[in-house]
């Protein structure tokens, strides 16, 4: 039993003695030392990583609390200091470079905002900053790429919820009405940047877009604003009827629809909206004088559908004599030789500009209105743009151009 | 009991019992004679696995000992290096970051009390540390770590790396101006030294393993595995073999995959799309690349006189001298430029974002270069990698911005100059050219910036070269009275080969295939004792003339010369061989052929022992 006991323990320390070699064994107590060191280190990094994000927490809180209270340079510092415990922080770098362009140093956001656009190509807000930057810079392309990706992009607050909510990448599906408000004004401010830029053709092309994604009255009549600027009037018409359609008391649409009737030559319609305006808002003098041409170019057309041939005959008389009185001014400050010869014609033919001559010879009438209108074109380029009555019987020679 | 005796597999007898034989147990059968145990003959000793731990046909005790055979136990340790250094770095960078917090306060914008009572005080109590308990954690820790591989046989006390944990961390966190690196560096070339001192490696594998952890360490603080690595080889080591770089790269990436794990992977700062736009901005870049050159030398310059003055003052003012380090560092902060204390990687992102004017930015770089030579001559522990970067980095976006403002059409990104910038100064203040370009590519994962880089780094580390012969770590080495060698000065030296000191053959060569009497008529009228003959199919021998005289006086006249020779050929070397391979056989061979490669018959030359010392005799006088 000794023996046997002895041989036992001699044949285990021979056995231990060939693999638990010096350095074998070593070796596992670097892997233990290492495993023991690695989650001592991991207790204190959970430590060190709690006080760095309650840091940088605290300093951003303070940040978003200045940056709302419009107290920017304050919030560029406290939002430096927020990065420097979270240098990557998405939110923390986006807060900055709003800071940052509060306080127009566009230049700095810029840098911010682009690494940004890098790391979330997909961001609105990141794309309409970046937009407003290359507008502000005149990079006219630029601009007009981020204008488009802001349009398209995701504009959730949080952006992080955004990318777990899986709604990455330019999306068509407006989730929520914010969103889609958020899309309107990039689309907005897209247009009024192309319209600044003189491209009125594109922002045409992007109201009609704007146009099928409208809201209430209000917006409906920006709408319309904005065609008008972009001298489409048959659109701008067509918007602010749409807004007068939801508040018909809307003293802007009222406004611009007499505009745009007005611009399009339907002075009759013009005239509905611009009465409306003035006796809703008689401070608004724009559409006052507006509604006054319009009734004049009412009263004076003679061309006019539907006009009895007395009225016409009526206006023939009034219209010549006022192109009289506007030659004699015109032409006393020393006018052009077609002035002179247009003269001659007016003092040809004034004494046959009567009542029975006119009902005579209804020929007369469109002789005596051509005269009347090379006297108000004529006048109006070596004279200045005409008032009154003028004014009136130039728009109706141009209502009547071709005809 | 020793390896020696386990390897013999006998038991030692009890006293008064006769020893046994090893069990024939099939599961713990150990073979001493080299038979075939049944475990050897398993399907995994005869696996490829099994064949990698070399010839087997024995137990796995022999697997475990053919694995933990030095070379491979080197690299398994080095595995370990880097991950002892990886979690050392760590903590480091957490002492850091706690000693700046607790001192200077968790925002940007600092109390001036604190600006200048942080540095001040924590400059006098790591004076006090230094001197009285961790004297070797003085300085950055990059000559320290060479003087260790080349002096002190790879020896570089543990009690070294706690000091310089705790001393660095205070000064940097207190807002000295120095860097991480430099002393990740030499923590972890202790740490690996510890460990090889316990497992006690061979003097050769010794020196090695500081080099090992150095690297280690330089990788995690920097989170570049690729630039510690070449940094490590380009100016600790200064050679390239396959089995230090084996583990130099094992230990750099087990360390920045600890740093990852716990630090997470982002640079340590965000940098801005970088692109070089037109060719012709090379121009501007070559600007930037004499500047730089200019500025390291300026800076390299400050210490070589400063330095050695501050150490030369009384010991009593040892004292005092990181204090007022921190003092005047405090003092330009209050006066407006913070910016210039601890290592500034904030503010270099703050640079590469376009923060600061152009104006403000060369002043930073001015002023960060006076910090630390504050900090750095007065013996504060620390490091200059993170100064240099700042330095560059603020100087590059100076120079961009000026350039922009002298030619407004030059479309400048201050992110692309402050990039180049950094390598800029990295070639020409370090003096680590291949670094500085691998750095600037690894920071920036951006490949299209190489082109500047190079050329940049090129025209930097030319000026700094010519105007500042001595590189900075040469010049902190022969201050502190140490002959260490000269990677640089390595890199440039010419090496001699074997066409530097072989002669054009002019005595009779014999063919093998020659009878002795021709051959001796061959050589009778030279004055030459020993001649070559070449042997068939291919190699050299030689015979002397009083052989054939004997061999023809045997009546072997008519006989083959080949086959009275000795079998033993000797051996040829190539003309592009280094000198010294021909020394290995020049001692014995009175004449060594030299050969072509592509035809071994074929004679280029020949050189014997005198003619190798006296070319290398020429080489030294030259």
């Amino acid at each position: 039993m000794a023996d046997s006991a002895l041989n036992l323990r001699q044949n285990l320390r021979h056995y231990f003695g060939l693999y638990l070699t010096r350095e074998a064994v070593m070796l596992a107590l670097l892997a233990g030392l290492a495993v023991a060191l690695f989650t001592g280190v991991t207790g204190l990094s959970r430590l060190y990583d709690a006080q760095q994000q309650s840091l940088g927490n605290r300093w951003f809180g303070r940040g978003v609390t200045d940056l709302s209270e419009r107290r920017f340079d304050r919030a560029v510092v406290e939002f430096r200091a927020a990065l420097v415990y979270a240098p990557d922080d998405y939110t923390y770098q986006l807060n900055l470079a709003e800071a940052l362009i509060g306080l127009k140093q566009t230049g700095q956001a810029y840098a911010y905002l682009i690494n940004l656009w890098d790391e979330r190509p997909d961001d609105g807000l990141v794309n309409m900053e970046l937009a407003r930057i290359a507008a502000q810079r005149g990079q006219t392309d630029q601009a007009l790429r981020y204008y488009h990706n802001a349009i398209y992009a995701s504009w959730s607050d949080n952006a992080s919820e955004t990318q777990a909510g899986g709604q990455s990448g330019f999306s068509g599906n407006d989730t929520t009405s914010a969103e889609r408000g958020e899309r309107r004004d990039a689309r907005l401010e897209l247009i009024e940047f192309l319209l600044r830029t003189g491209a009125t053709m594109k922002a045409q092309s992007e109201l009609l877009a704007l146009s099928e994604n409208v809201g209430d009255d209000a917006e409906q009549a920006r709408v319309g604003d904005l065609y008008v600027r972009a001298q489409d009037y048959e659109h701008a018409l067509a918007a602010y009827r749409a807004s007068l359609k939801l508040n018909r008391g809307n003293a802007a649409s009222l406004a611009g629809a007499g505009l745009a009737a007005f611009e399009l030559g339907r002075y009759d319609l013009a005239q509905q909206y611009l009465q409306a305006e003035v006796d809703g808002n008689p401070g608004d003098t724009q559409s006052a004088d507006r509604l006054k041409t319009a009734e004049l170019v009412l009263r004076m057309d003679p061309f006019r559908s539907g006009i009895p041939a007395a009225e016409r005959d009526r206006a023939v008389m009034e219209d010549f004599a006022v192109a009289g009185e506007r030659l004699k001014s015109c032409g006393a400050g020393g006018g052009s030789g077609s002035m002179t010869d247009l003269s001659t014609s007016w003092t040809k033919i004034n004494p046959q500009i009567t009542l029975p001559v006119l009902r005579k010879n209804p020929d007369m009438a469109t002789e005596a209105m051509n005269i009347v209108f090379n006297i108000e074109r004529q006048a109006s380029a070596a004279c200045g743009t005409p008032a009154g009555s003028d004014l009136a019987l130039l728009l109706i020679a141009k209502l009547h151009e071709g005809n | 009991m020793d390896r020696e005796q386990s390897e013999a597999g006998t038991m030692e007898a009890a006293p008064g019992q006769p020893a046994v034989a090893p069990s024939t147990s099939p599961a713990t059968a150990v073979s001493s004679s080299g038979g075939e145990s049944p475990l050897a003959q398993s399907s995994l000793a005869q696996s490829p696995l099994g064949s990698f731990f070399g010839p087997l046909g024995n137990s796995p005790a022999a697997m475990l000992r053919s694995v933990l055979r030095e070379e491979r136990l080197f690299l398994i340790l080095s595995v370990f290096i880097g991950i002892f250094s990886g979690l050392a770095v760590v903590c480091f960078r957490f002492a850091i970051g706690w000693c700046r917090i607790y001192l200077l306060g968790s925002g940007t914008v600092l109390t001036p009390v604190r600006l200048v009572l942080a540095p001040t005080l924590a400059g006098l109590a790591i004076a006090v540390i230094v001197i009285h308990v961790f004297p070797l954690a003085r300085g950055s820790g990059v000559n320290q770590t060479k003087a260790a591989l080349f002096i002190y046989n790879g020896e570089i006390p543990l009690r070294t790396a706690v000091g310089k944990f705790i001393t660095a961390a205070l000064a940097i966190g207190s807002g000295h101006s120095l860097g991480p690196e430099d002393p990740s560096l030499q923590i972890g070339a202790s740490l690996a030294s510890a460990l090889g001192r316990r497992m006690r490696l061979s003097r050769d594998r010794m020196r090695l393993i500081a080099p090992v952890g150095a690297a280690a360490g330089l990788a995690a603080a920097f989170n570049a595995p690729i630039s510690a690595v070449l940094f490590v080889i380009e100016e600790v080591i200064g050679r390239w073999t396959a089995g230090i770089l084996g583990s130099v790269v094992l230990s750099a990436v087990s360390s920045v995959v600890v740093m990852r794990w716990f630090l997470g992977s982002e640079s340590m700062f965000r940098i801005p799309p970088v692109q070089l736009e037109r060719p012709s901005e090379l121009i501007a870049y070559s600007i930037l690349g004499v500047v730089g050159g200019l500025a390291s030398v300026v800076f390299s310059s400050g210490i070589a006189v400063l330095r050695p003055r501050f150490k030369a003052m009384p010991q009593w003012t040892q004292y005092f001298q990181p204090a007022v380090a921190g003092l005047l560092i405090g003092i330009i902060a209050v006066l407006g430029a913070p910016q210039v204390m601890g290592a500034g990687y904030e503010y270099i992102d703050q640079a590469m974002h376009g923060q600061f004017t152009w104006q403000f930015l060369a002043l930073l770089a001015g002023l960060k270069i006076v910090a630390t030579l504050l900090s750095f001559v007065s013996g504060t522990p620390g490091g200059m990698f993170a100064p240099t970067l700042f330095i560059g980095a603020m100087l590059g976006a100076a120079v961009g911005g000026a350039e922009h403002w002298l030619l407004p059409h030059l479309t400048v990104s201050p992110g692309t100059y402050a990039l180049v910038g950094m390598g800029v100064l990295f070639a020409g203040f370090l003096r680590a050219p291949m670094t500085s370009v691998f750095m600037v590519l690894e920071v920036s994962g951006n490949y299209s910036i190489i082109l500047p880089v190079i050329i940049a780094n090129t025209i930097a580390y030319v000026i700094s070269r010519g105007l500042q012969p001595i590189a900075i770590f040469d010049l902190l080495t022969r201050q502190d009275g140490l002959e260490l060698p000269s990677m640089e000065e390595q890199r440039e030296e010419g090496v001699l080969h074997v066409e530097d000191a072989m002669r054009p053959v002019k005595d009779p060569v014999l063919d093998a295939g020659d009878s002795v009497g021709r051959a001796l008529q061959q050589v009778s009228k030279s004055d030459a004792d020993e001649f070559l003959v070449r042997m068939n199919p291919t190699g050299w021998n030689s015979v002397k003339k009083e052989q054939l005289a004997a061999l023809i006086a045997e009546g072997k006249g008519e006989v083959a010369l080949g086959s009275v020779l000795p079998i033993r050929l000797i051996p040829h070397a190539h003309p592009d061989h280094p000198l010294e391979t021909a020394l290995r056989y020049v001692d014995r061979w009175p004449l060594v052929p030299v050969v072509s490669r592509a035809d071994f018959r074929k004679l280029e030359g020949v050189v014997s022992q005198r003619d190798v010392l006296e070319r290398y005799r020429e080489f030294g006088e030259g």
